[in-house]
């Protein structure tokens, strides 16, 4: 505890600094970094700042907020994650969203008009992957590669198509899966900084944008000597959405029938008191 | 001041909704149509998804008829026994509306049908009325009194079996009638989110002979019930339907509506139906062109499905 509580502090510190680098100010998303947490007070259920793993004692880390709060008024989210570490050594950081099947739809000009003609479905497709490092990432993995740590191409070779295809489609439709998820901002094109201060602490900023698919994200921070892994701990983040947000999507998705009867009655009674209102005036 | 919307999954901005409610309470207000056939294109433009625009607009309808059914209700212009045989049709169309809907979602090829739709409806009615607002405005300046028509015309639809008296409406005409007209309506509701007043009010009047005073009254009645059944098997069936952009455009329409009246109490009938097919026409066009136009890419993303 006082370990992290030092590094905090040394932290803030060096957070200027850490500003100045353009390579930080390009990586972060519209609001700034420290800006204080959207989602209300801290959730208990969360686990613990420090990993319930054995700890290996080069490599620690926290991330500043325990969970992604989806509430009302989100806009995406930017996550610090900071740590120190024994030198030397380079960091690479992971981050992983749950995975699902998604379907890539492609379209086609038919007679003139744009529509969906051709698709394809992916078992095990990461909702989010991005990657930071702190160095060029082919620099650091070229010596030994860094074995578990993928790319985002390498990991995507992994996914399973759903249904058969000649591997030339496969691929196309693979990257028009990148592609579509690169727009949305789901795997940012670039690899993140993670920028080290005085030879044993770093940071890294770990964007995240307003449509952020629910569940349990993996962020995974990596110690590399001589392109190997000599140290790793891996955190959960949450990302969920919390109050009233929450409430009507939970509903949605597991009471349709009360949903859809609560969205009639609200429509009567706005409608009724709207126009009751509207002609006493 | 940026909302998010727990069912499109998106933030937005609080004002375009509010805006956009407001724009389609004005065309209601102006042209005693629900604004509807704009408000959901418009929805469409500004990037809500087609199926989530479709679902939450068929729930702002309900709030749009209800208040204007109040005021009809207490005139006693509701074709009650009309409204019903209306409503049967307009039920059974709607089930069967939701249902293609949903076939068409998991298919991958909702969104092209709501627009290519839209611009087939938009375009035609955009220039049945451009036509008919010209004709009047030709006719006008050549014959001010203008001739009076036909009050009353026999077509096939009186020769149809199974006929009804509908007192209130002065009609002896075959059910199977407003049946059948009830039924296109509901599809129209479920798939495009409409109340379909902009079609119902029409064919009342030229289709059914229906006189003008309880138009109006009964087709919100049927609206009314067709809408909230829409929205229930939206919400049951595919989860599209987002109360809280519903509010924001019901909330924008309730400003938006006494302002349209206004406007319409000033402006000459001729001059608002041509105002008013030049905008559907636009949107249209609009639509149309998003069909055409070679998109930025040419992938997109269908529903993410967690396996168990």
């Amino acid at each position: 505890m006082n370990c992290r509580r030092l590094a905090l502090w040394v932290l803030l510190a060096a957070l200027p600094a850490a500003f100045a680098s353009p390579a930080f100010a390009q990586r972060v998303e519209p609001p700034p970094a420290n800006l204080p947490p959207m989602g209300g007070p801290p959730d208990a259920s969360v686990p613990p700042s420090v990993p319930t793993e054995p700890t290996t004692p080069e490599l620690i880390v926290d991330l500043s907020l325990a969970r992604v709060s989806i509430t009302s008024a989100f806009q995406g989210e930017s996550i610090l994650m900071f740590g120190m570490f024994d030198p030397p050594g380079e960091i690479v950081v992971v981050v992983q969203g749950p995975a699902a099947r998604e379907t890539v739809m492609r379209k086609q000009r038919v007679l003139g008009l744009w529509l969906n003609t051709g698709r394809q479905s992916f078992d095990d497709v990461p909702a989010y992957y991005a990657i930071a490092a702190s160095q060029p990432l082919q620099r650091l993995l070229a010596r030994g590669a860094g074995g578990e740590i993928l790319s985002l191409e390498d990991r995507l070779s992994t996914i399973k198509p759903a249904t058969p295809r000649l591997s030339e489609e496969l691929a196309k439709f693979r990257s028009g899966l990148v592609e579509v998820k690169r727009r949305e901002g789901l795997y940012p094109a670039a690899i993140g900084q993670v920028t080290v201060q005085a030879g044993r602490l770093f940071r890294v900023d770990l964007p995240f944008p307003s449509r952020l698919p629910e569940g349990i994200y993996e962020v995974k921070a990596y110690l590399l000597r001589d392109g190997v892994i000599v140290a790793a701990v891996s955190r959960p983040l949450p990302v969920g959405k919390v109050g009233f947000s929450a409430q009507l999507a939970g509903w949605s998705v597991h009471d349709g029938p009360l949903y859809g009867l609560g969205a009639i009655l609200m429509a009567l009674i706005a409608g009724w008191l709207g126009g009751a209102i509207v002609r006493r005036l | 001041m940026e909302i998010y919307l727990p069912i499109a999954e998106q933030s937005m901005n609080v004002f375009i909704l509010l805006g956009l409610g407001a724009a389609a309470g004005l065309l209601a207000g102006m042209f005693g149509v629900g604004g509807g056939f704009l408000a959901t294109p418009l929805l469409i433009f500004v990037g809500i998804p087609p199926a989530v625009a479709v679902a939450s607009q068929a729930n702002q309808v309900i709030a749009n008829s209800v208040s204007s059914l109040q005021v009809q209700w207490r005139r006693g212009n509701v074709d009650l026994r009309m409204g019903l045989v209306l409503l049967l049709g307009g039920m059974i169309g709607s089930s069967a509306g939701v249902s293609l809907f949903t076939y068409l979602k998991r298919i991958g090829q909702i969104d092209f049908v709501i627009a290519v739709l839209y611009v087939v409806m938009l375009s035609s009615i955009g220039l049945l009325m451009l036509a008919e607002s010209l004709r009047t405005y030709l006719k006008r300046r050549r014959n001010p009194e203008g001739p009076r028509g036909k009050l009353h015309t026999h077509y096939l639809v009186h020769r149809l079996p199974l006929k009804l008296r509908f007192y209130k409406s002065k009609l002896y005409i075959s059910a199977l009638l407003p049946l059948g007209l009830g039924f296109l309506i509901g599809i129209l509701s479920a798939i495009l989110g409409v109340g379909g007043g902009f079609v119902l009010v029409p064919a009342m009047i030229y289709l059914l002979g229906m006189p003008t005073s309880v138009v109006i009254g009964t087709s919100n009645f049927q609206i009314l019930f067709v809408a909230a059944n829409v929205t229930f098997l939206q919400a049951v069936t595919n989860g599209t339907v987002d109360v809280v952009l519903a509010l924001l455009l019901i909330l924008g329409g309730v400003v938006g509506a006494p302002i349209g009246s206004r406007i319409a109490a000033k402006l000459p009938g001729v001059a608002l139906r041509g105002l008013m097919s030049i905008l559907v026409l636009a949107v249209a066009a609009e639509l149309l062109t998003e069909l055409l136009r070679t998109p930025s890419s040419i992938y997109s993303l269908g529903t993410r499905e967690v396996l168990p």
